[in-house]
């Protein structure tokens, strides 16, 4: 192996060598809280600016296991730019206890790790520990809090949850495996587009429920409200965003080389599954009174609407895939950004109610909160409107009409809901008594300027998409390429 | 070589994957859950190891391991929510002296239903 191959590597060994040293700052540091933060955040800048000298690099095979792509490396820059948001927003949350704190970022570094290994693995040996590498911190940052005895619930049901779905897909991949005699996911998607037989049709449908999951897609989905209502706010966010992206990457990277996506009984299952899912999401999150469990069921349709764009196949798909994970990343993690910012050690701000009256005392706060949530409805001049512009497109270039009009009908129902939120924003404060905090809190630094990027970068994208656009075409030009070149 | 057709292995696995996932949904005491997901994971382990018999490769060994490395992990993980949550949970594992020196298992039903639980300390009993 060359340097520059071993310079391909850097990203991901500079995650697990910073997750190394953040572990030895919380042993030997007197602030342990602050260390970790710092030690953290440092080494996922580091990796942030390492994937530019490991751009050139690409595309390149490590060993049987990693492909190095500019599409692994555009996922992974969305998993650890999400990281870092995630870590601004959290800094201020967990504060108030710092003594026994100081393991979230470790915890969440390490799933960082995951996601970065799960969206460029090209075998089944290297997916699953991706997998689990980001699933079992995930247990931990879930039932963080552990004065909260919700959140230690669902950290317990998350656990069952996730590991009976695992079980489903390593069994999956033995029957894929059986039949194929390979790992080699591209070869695995090759076997089952053909001729496929019963064992390996049995084995990706197997896989199908493991990812499912996953992804919290109906009709898979039924865990997503009570853990995203349980959990600390900025794990929530790590697991609406940076979990559910790498594995829809994934989910790219196995069956669109192939075109099983888009053809043959798997389409009808994705097919299905979206369609499911954008109404299921939709229609729960029409009377939720909880902003937690509204995002978590908007969610369940966001992902709906990425399968989409997943079904139309093709560079186009790959590209509107990846494009719309983008601003659904951004447009998320601002609205958790300011669930984060809002909650106090005592209470989480998640009632709706909560947030009547914002705009008065925090205008600038209120404002980036109506953009997060507008864009996550799809209204023009938002990063949302162009990512569903985009599956559209992609949507009616491989002729989805009756998905397409699914897509339509549903982006007009949660259109509802979110403006409800946001007319709560600017209504006058609710009288005392009615689980509003008076005095609201000020919003904390860090929190803040989270929030803020990532309210710029809603309107930015949604304002001037065309460079991000053209960027993201070519980089998924790349994933067709180079599974022909596997080969 | 191989005296046993790898069929039978299969079957097998997928009657112990079968048989953890019947038990986990009947199961209803936490550690008891866990122990059926232990007996899923290692039902897919052995499907592997079946098919890498079946290519005389070490793939599938490869795979066990790993498999059994995570599980090892998660299972920390579980019992340890399990010890918070027994001494969290009101009425999640009754006093031990009360229930005759053995120690009862943790109730899935006292961690999802809220109701359960005030009926747990009220000492009410439901079908």
């Amino acid at each position: 192996m060359s340097a520059s191959g071993y310079l391909g590597l850097l990203p991901l060994a500079i995650l697990a060598g910073s997750a190394i040293l953040v572990l030895f700052g919380l042993a030997f540091a007197r602030q342990r809280y602050e260390t970790a933060f710092a030690l953290s955040m440092a080494g996922l800048v580091a990796a942030l600016a390492s994937l530019f000298f490991a751009w050139t690099g690409a595309p390149q095979r490590f060993t049987a296991l990693l492909v190095l792509d500019h599409f692994a490396y555009l996922s992974m820059a969305l998993s650890i730019g999400a990281t870092i948001v995630v870590e601004f927003m959290s800094f201020a949350y967990f504060r108030a206890r710092r003594e026994e704190n100081g393991e979230f970022y470790f915890l969440l570094q390490l799933a960082c790790l995951g996601c970065a290994v799960l969206a460029s693995s090209s075998s089944f040996a290297s997916f699953f520990l991706g997998l689990e590498l980001l699933s079992t911190p995930l247990f931990t940052l879930i039932g963080y809090r552990r004065e909260r005895e919700a959140g230690l619930r669902s950290a317990f049901m998350y656990l069952i949850l996730a590991g009976v779905s695992s079980a489903f897909l390593l069994f999956g991949m033995a029957l894929v495996y059986l039949e194929t005699g390979s790992l080699d996911i591209t070869t695995a998607a090759r076997a089952a587009s053909g001729s496929a037989s019963f064992t390996v049709l049995a084995g990706l449908a197997l896989m199908t429920v493991g990812i499912g999951f996953k992804l919290a897609v109906a009709p898979f989905h039924v865990w997503t409200p009570d853990i995203y209502d349980a959990a600390p706010a900025p794990a929530t966010a790590f697991i609406a965003t940076a979990s559910k992206g790498a594995m829809a990457i994934l989910l790219v990277r196995f069956f669109a080389p192939a075109g099983i996506a888009g053809a043959g009984p798997f389409a009808w299952i994705f097919a299905a599954i979206a369609g499911i899912s954008m109404f299921t999401g939709n229609i729960l999150a029409l009377r939720e009174g909880n902003l937690k469990r509204l995002l978590a069921y908007s969610s369940i349709a966001h992902l709906g609407y990425i399968l989409v764009a997943f079904v139309a196949s093709g560079n186009q798909g790959s590209a509107a895939v990846s494009f719309y994970l983008v601003a659904y990343f951004v447009s998320n993690l601002a609205a958790f950004a300011a669930v984060a910012g809002l909650s106090t050690n005592e209470a989480e701000a998640d009632s709706i109610e909560h947030y009547r009256g914002l705009a008065k005392g925090h205008p600038w706060a209120a404002a980036a909160l109506t953009a997060s949530l507008l864009s996550l409805a799809g209204l023009p001049l938002t990063a949302g409107f162009m990512g569903k512009f985009v599956i559209f497109e992609a949507g009616a270039g491989a002729f989805l009409w009756v998905l397409v009009v699914i897509l339509a009908v549903n982006s007009t129902i949660s259109i509802f809901y979110y403006l409800r939120v946001v007319s709560a924003l600017y209504r006058p404060a609710s009288e005392a008594g009615t689980g509003s905090m008076s005095p609201r809190p000020a919003m904390p630094a860090l929190a803040a300027i989270a929030l803020a990027a990532m309210a710029i970068a809603i309107i930015v994208i949604g304002a001037m998409p065309g460079s991000l656009m053209a960027f993201i075409r070519e980089v998924a030009r790349d994933i067709a390429s180079n599974a022909a070149a596997a080969l | 070589m191989a005296a046993v057709s790898f069929e039978y292995g299969l079957a097998l696995a997928a009657i112990l994957f079968i048989l953890g996932l019947v038990g986990l949904l009947t199961r209803r005491s936490l550690v008891f859950m866990l122990l059926c997901v232990e007996i899923m994971l290692n039902a897919a382990g052995f499907a592997f190891i079946v098919a890498g018999a079946r290519w005389g490769g070490a793939d599938g060994q490869v795979m066990f391991i790993f498999l059994l490395t995570m599980a090892a992990a998660e299972v920390a993980v579980g019992l340890a929510l399990i010890l918070v949550l027994s001494g969290r949970v009101p009425g999640a594992v009754p006093d031990e002296a009360a229930a005759g020196g053995e120690p009862a298992p943790v109730d899935m039903r006292s961690l999802l239903d809220t109701d359960y639980q005030k009926d747990a300390q009220a000492g009410r009993t439901r079908p």
